[in-house]
């Protein structure tokens, strides 16, 4: 709570926290044992209150996570689910005498895993979970979870948080003969969901963690009464291929194929989370350009995808981090930073699992990294201590006493993104000039026009704009405010240097 | 009466000896003049030569087919020709140079219109060489295009070509120097416009055959046209 | 990097530049030359992405179009070609933007005029490794296409000769002529040294580049062949890569043979010309590597006009004397006459005396003892003369009794190599 005065100053008005209900943390947290209390290691539920309230005194909302798939298998109702077959809270879980079942359906997990049933030796029959073992999937096709995940998602809502992150939400319902993800009766659970939440409350949101292709993921937002908004997994790690390519092509063909969304709906997008960067959305050929790119060391690679932080994927070049992060908040969508990348912190690819991104967070460069005054011994993970990303190097406290540092210029850019609506809420057209190097796009949205012009590529580039369409109109730069040359007949003749970005409002004066 | 006439062989001898001491110097002037114009001549030609060598004259010659043209009529090569050409005409412009000094009445006059002349004369050849040349090349163009299409009397055409631009030479060399100018265009004209209608008339009414096979092998393409001319792909 | 010309005489259109500003720098340049190929060009594009992707996924890359001013918009459906699309990757299609250019080279509608924009546009890329294919090749795959462009990408190859497979009555100017020829000269025997398809290194691109003799006929009419032959009369290394069938009529027309004596004859006269000082020095061939089968012969029936060609072999002869007499040694004409008039199943025009008929038309190339324009189409009735003989001799005979022949007649060209030494110095 000490650091919201940050977040604030940083600019963020919303934030999402991970997992901080009792439970085991073989999985940090995403195990839950307890859906309504608060980890003893972090609090109380009063201290989560106070810590609610002042977030919302400094205008920051508060996403939680929560889980519907699955609980812990230390959760009371999978013990009273295994404990006899007889137990009522048996059919709240997904049982079977045999592994043979929805076959059809793959291993997540496929680097610890290798089957979606694990036998319980307590009842004596498979127990079905598309994550990890320990990991038992809940049966939505019984009423009564349903209702308890609902008052789960009520405790909370009675509490003040704003919104939920519902992770694994594909997987919710099992059927034979199909892939067991994104079927028409998980649909029909959300739209409940929804149902019940905009009747009891206002002003609450869903989000939906479904690691899909566009077309897929955009069923969840329903006809707008699925959920409110989505993560856009594909575009992310196109992103990054783009500038590795330094061609805008994969970024154009993903948004190509995006589709519309209701009006009252949003994309999440992002740069890095707390889970690997999925290649499930990749081609193969994607795939194997992004293992060789990013992930040149085998222990670099996890679950189909790649658990590094942004800056070493970037190889800490300061202009490859801006320029990712104009991006990402001058795209379509909400985006969220993934802490510790405001400030570009390291990764530690020697962790097991994808701990190796969730190491402590980097507050100064003292005592455990001004993270928690234990011993050091005693933390969840070590701190990155390496000299070039360790937390005497890259450090909160440092970064904010200078006005050049990568925080400070994140606090501009943020500012800049919320100085119009044009970025949340308005249109994309993308420009496409003979040079693949520079992705350019105007965002649109009534009479208010933004044009942003990135250089994805090392080298300088020359790039003639065809902005015909915004003929009489005078490029302002967004962040120093100066002019540029009116926007004549001819093509607009742009320089840029490497990994430079341009954002100009359009204004007819 | 003696007295008159010894007065007289005085006065002759005296006009004589005055003629003399007035022509002698400029007797000398133009020896001189002509001595001058010898060495410059000499020194020009040799500096032509050189120039030309340098410019590897002598092996465009050969290649357009000068030179052979130039053995059979045992002339020197060209480089020697125009360096020869260039000495002679220098020391004889030199040489009307010291007749004119001369002032022998009449003279003057012819050897202005000698001058006036020269230029024209010089052209002639030029044209003359150059219609030769053309002639060689064209008709030897002309007769390798032929024996490689298969046509008929390849040296008719050849010959054809070599004769028309031939005469076209010879006219207008004589149109330059202005030698029976009228008559020479209007011989032109009858003979190459008689030549045009007799070809044409020939091609026309004579030839319908040969034109409908002429233009069938070109423009029709396919079937057995085509199949009688039909030879291994050289690539 | 080579030197192009300045702005004030420079081959490259203004938009053209703008063109190849927008690609950048590439790895891999396929270039198209085409004269109204609307029909066709589509399918070669289609055919060179599919390469790309399948072979090339991670390269940078770039098609570009050199038209000779088409009628038909050749261009217009080079640009608008679309590729199908894999139905497995979800519409999505390569990695990187695969950008398709193009130019009109109509101030300069010859072939060397189109091959000398692409290579200025392959010099300003930087690319790596490039390839020049026909628009109207049907046999054209994916394969044939990383396979001219593979040798030059990943192993250091610079000129990336095609081998085919073709009839045993194909190609015969190459087979009796280029080929051996060029093989006994310059110490490498390419098959093909005249193919609308070839690759080659950025290296071997900016060395012709800088060369100046592209106002030259022979580069004019044939610079595929004049590539070729500098690059194996030089310091380059050479290779052949099989690509399959060849997709053409085994049976021309007079006037292609006409066209190809001059254009590929004249390449190779110039071409010993200019390089006298590094063939002089050689001696003996060696085998140039290559990459998948060896070249392939096919002998199913043709129809073939023997008879036109004996006779354009003995006008030629006949009308051709005066001009015979300036280029050949008497002994060697008086030989050619005697062939001449020898009964139609008599004739017979050995290797022996077709060997020394060529060094002597070298040599009277070298001395330019006639306009070689003229010299070159001299030759063309004493090739038809060749081929005649030729083929009434082998008109049976199979593909491995045609190969041991053109291997006897490149021997035959290696041995009397001392002989074209002796005329060309003759004159000097």
């Amino acid at each position: 709570m000490q650091q919201l005065d940050y977040l604030q100053e940083l600019g963020i008005n919303a934030l999402w926290l991970m997992p901080f209900f009792p439970s085991p943390l073989r999985d940090d947290g995403y195990d839950i044992s307890d859906y309504t209390a608060i980890h003893h290691h972090y609090g109380s539920l009063e201290n989560f209150k106070t810590f609610l309230n002042a977030a919302h005194d400094r205008g920051i909302r508060i996403i939680i996570e929560l889980v519907l798939n699955h609980t812990s298998d230390q959760h009371p109702w999978f013990k009273e689910a295994r404990s006899s077959r007889e137990n009522p809270k048996r059919d709240w879980y997904v049982w079977s005498e045999t592994d043979t079942r929805y076959r059809e359906a793959s291993i997540i997990f496929l680097d610890t895993e290798t089957s979606n049933w694990a036998w319980d030796p307590i009842s004596k029959s498979y127990y079905w979970h598309r994550f990890f073992s320990h990991q038992p999937d809940l049966n939505y096709d019984n009423p009564a979870v349903f209702d308890a995940m609902w008052g789960v998602m009520k405790f909370w809502l009675d509490i003040g948080v704003d919104g939920f992150r519902l992770d694994a939400i594909p997987f919710l319902v099992e059927r034979d003969g199909t892939r067991c993800e994104n079927l028409p009766e998980t649909h029909a659970i959300v739209r409940e969901f929804r149902r019940r939440l905009d009747e009891a409350y206002s002003n609450k949101m869903l989000l939906a963690e479904a690691n899909l292709w566009p077309a897929d993921v955009s069923s969840y937002f329903g006809a707008g009464d699925e959920f409110h908004m989505a993560f856009h997994f594909p575009l992310m790690p196109r992103v990054f291929m783009a500038v590795q390519l330094e061609d805008r092509k994969p970024i154009i063909e993903i948004m190509e194929q995006t589709p519309h969304i209701p009006a009252a709906c949003q994309w999440c997008i992002f740069l890095r989370n707390h889970d690997e960067l999925t290649l499930a959305t990749v081609t193969d050929m994607e795939r194997d350009y992004m293992y060789d790119e990013y992930a040149t060391d085998a222990t670099m690679r996890l679950n189909l995808g790649i658990r590094r932080r942004l800056a070493p994927m970037m190889d800490n070049d300061r202009r490859r981090v801006q320029l990712l992060n104009v991006l990402l908040m001058s795209m379509p969508g909400t985006p969220i930073i993934y802490y510790g990348d405001e400030i570009g912190m390291g990764d530690n690819v020697y962790l097991r699992d994808r701990n190796g991104v969730r190491t402590p967070m980097q507050w100064n460069g003292g005592w455990n990294a001004g993270f928690s005054g234990a011993d050091p011994e005693r933390l969840y993970s070590p701190v990155i201590s390496n000299p070039v990303y360790g937390y005497q190097a890259i450090n909160v406290e440092s970064q904010k006493r200078s006005p050049h540092s990568l925080l400070s210029w994140m606090k501009r850019l943020i500012e800049i993104r919320k100085s119009s609506r044009v970025f949340s809420r308005g249109s994309i057209e993308f420009l496409q000039p003979s040079n693949h190097r520079v992705l350019a796009y105007v965002r649109e949205s009534g009479e208010e026009k933004i044009l942003v012009v990135n250089n994805l590529s090392a080298s300088s580039q020359a790039v003639e704009l065809n902005l015909q369409r915004y003929k009489g109109t005078v490029p302002i730069e967004m962040a120093a405010r100066n002019l540029f040359p009116r926007i004549g007949d001819l093509p607009y003749l742009m320089t840029m240097g490497p990994y430079q970005s341009f954002a100009f409002r359009l204004r007819r004066l | 009466m003696k007295d008159m006439i010894i007065r007289g062989l005085q006065q002759a001898y005296e006009n004589m000896v005055h003629m003399m001491a007035e022509f002698l110097p400029r007797l000398v002037v133009m020896l001189i003049i002509g001595l001058v114009g010898l060495l410059i001549a000499f020194a020009l030609k040799y500096l032509l030569r050189a120039i030309l060598h340098l410019t590897r004259l002598d092996r465009l010659s050969e290649e357009s087919g000068a030179s052979r043209i130039l053995r059979h009529a045992a002339l020197p090569s060209i480089t020697e020709l125009l360096s020869r050409s260039l000495f002679w005409l220098t020391w004889l412009g030199f040489i009307l140079v010291g007749i004119s000094v001369l002032r022998i009445a009449g003279l003057q006059e012819q050897i202005s219109h000698l001058f006036q002349l020269l230029p024209q004369v010089l052209i002639a050849i030029l044209i003359l060489f150059v219609g030769l040349l053309a002639g060689n090349f064209f008709s030897r163009a002309a007769l390798l295009t032929a024996v490689n299409a298969g046509y008929r009397s390849p040296q008719l055409w050849s010959g054809s070509i070599r004769f028309v631009i031939w005469i076209l030479a010879i006219s207008m060399a004589l149109e330059q120097i202005g030698l029976a100018r009228q008559t020479v265009i209007t011989a032109f004209s009858i003979v190459f416009g008689a030549l045009m209608l007799a070809l044409a008339i020939a091609f026309g009414l004579g030839g319908q055959e040969l034109a409908r096979q002429t233009l069938e092998r070109y423009f029709g393409e396919k079937k057995n046209e085509r199949e009688k001319e039909q030879e291994p792909s050289p690539l | 990097m080579a030197v192009i010309s300045s702005a004030e005489d420079s081959f490259l259109a203004d938009d053209f530049l703008r063109q190849l500003m927008g690609v950048g720098e590439v790895d891999l340049l396929v270039g198209i030359p085409s004269q109204n190929n609307a029909t066709t060009i589509s399918r070669a594009v289609e055919m060179i992405e599919k390469a790309f992707q399948q072979s090339f996924p991670r390269d940078r890359v770039v098609i570009l179009n050199v038209d000779g001013g088409s009628r038909d918009f050749t261009s217009e459906t080079f640009l608008s070609a679309m590729l199908s699309k894999n139905s497995n990757s979800r519409g999505l299609t390569s990695l990187r933007t695969i950008h398709r250019i193009t130019t009109i080279c109509s101030n300069a509608p010859s072939q060397g005029g189109a091959f000398r924009t692409m290579l200025a546009a392959a010099d300003l890329l930087r690319a790596k490794a490039c390839a020049v294919i026909s628009p109207v090749a049907s046999n054209l795959t994916p394969a044939c296409i990383s396979a001219l462009l593979y040798p030059a990408a990943r192993e250091n190859f610079d000129y990336v000769a095609p081998l085919y497979r073709r009839h045993r009555f194909d190609g015969l100017l190459a087979r009796h002529l280029l080929y051996p020829m060029s093989r006994a000269i310059f110490g490498k025997g390419i098959r093909e040294l005249h193919s609308e398809e070839f690759g080659f290194s950025c290296r071997l691109g900016s060395h012709c580049l800088n060369q100046n003799g592209w106002r030259d006929e022979a580069v004019q009419f044939s610079p595929e062949t004049w590539m070729a032959l500098g690059a194996i009369s030089s310091d380059f290394r050479c290779c052949q890569t099989f690509l399959g069938q060849k997709a053409h009529p085994v049976m021309s027309s007079g006037t292609d043979i006409v066209a190809a004596v001059r254009g590929n004859v004249a390449a190779l006269f110039s071409c010993i010309e200019s390089q006298q000082v590094v063939w002089m020095e050689r001696t003996g061939s060696e085998p140039v590597p290559t990459i998948g089968s060896d070249h392939d012969l096919t002998s199913e029936p043709v129809r073939v006009n023997r008879k036109r060609m004996l006779e354009m072999f003995r006008s030629g002869v006949s009308g051709l004397t005066t001009i015979l007499e300036t280029i050949l040694e008497p002994g060697t004409h008086a030989e050619i006459q005697r062939i001449a008039a020898l009964d139609d199943r008599r004739v017979t025009f050995a290797a022996e005396i077709w060997v020394r008929t060529l060094y002597e038309f070298a040599a009277a190339y070298h001395h330019s003892v006639l306009n070689r324009d003229h010299l070159i189409q001299a030759l063309v009735p004493l090739y038809r003369g060749r081929i005649y003989s030729f083929l009434l001799e082998h008109h049976d005979s199979s593909p491995e009794e045609i190969e041991a022949d053109t291997e006897s007649l490149c021997l035959e060209f290696e041995h009397q190599r001392p002989y074209l030494l002796e005329r060309w110095k003759a004159r000097e």
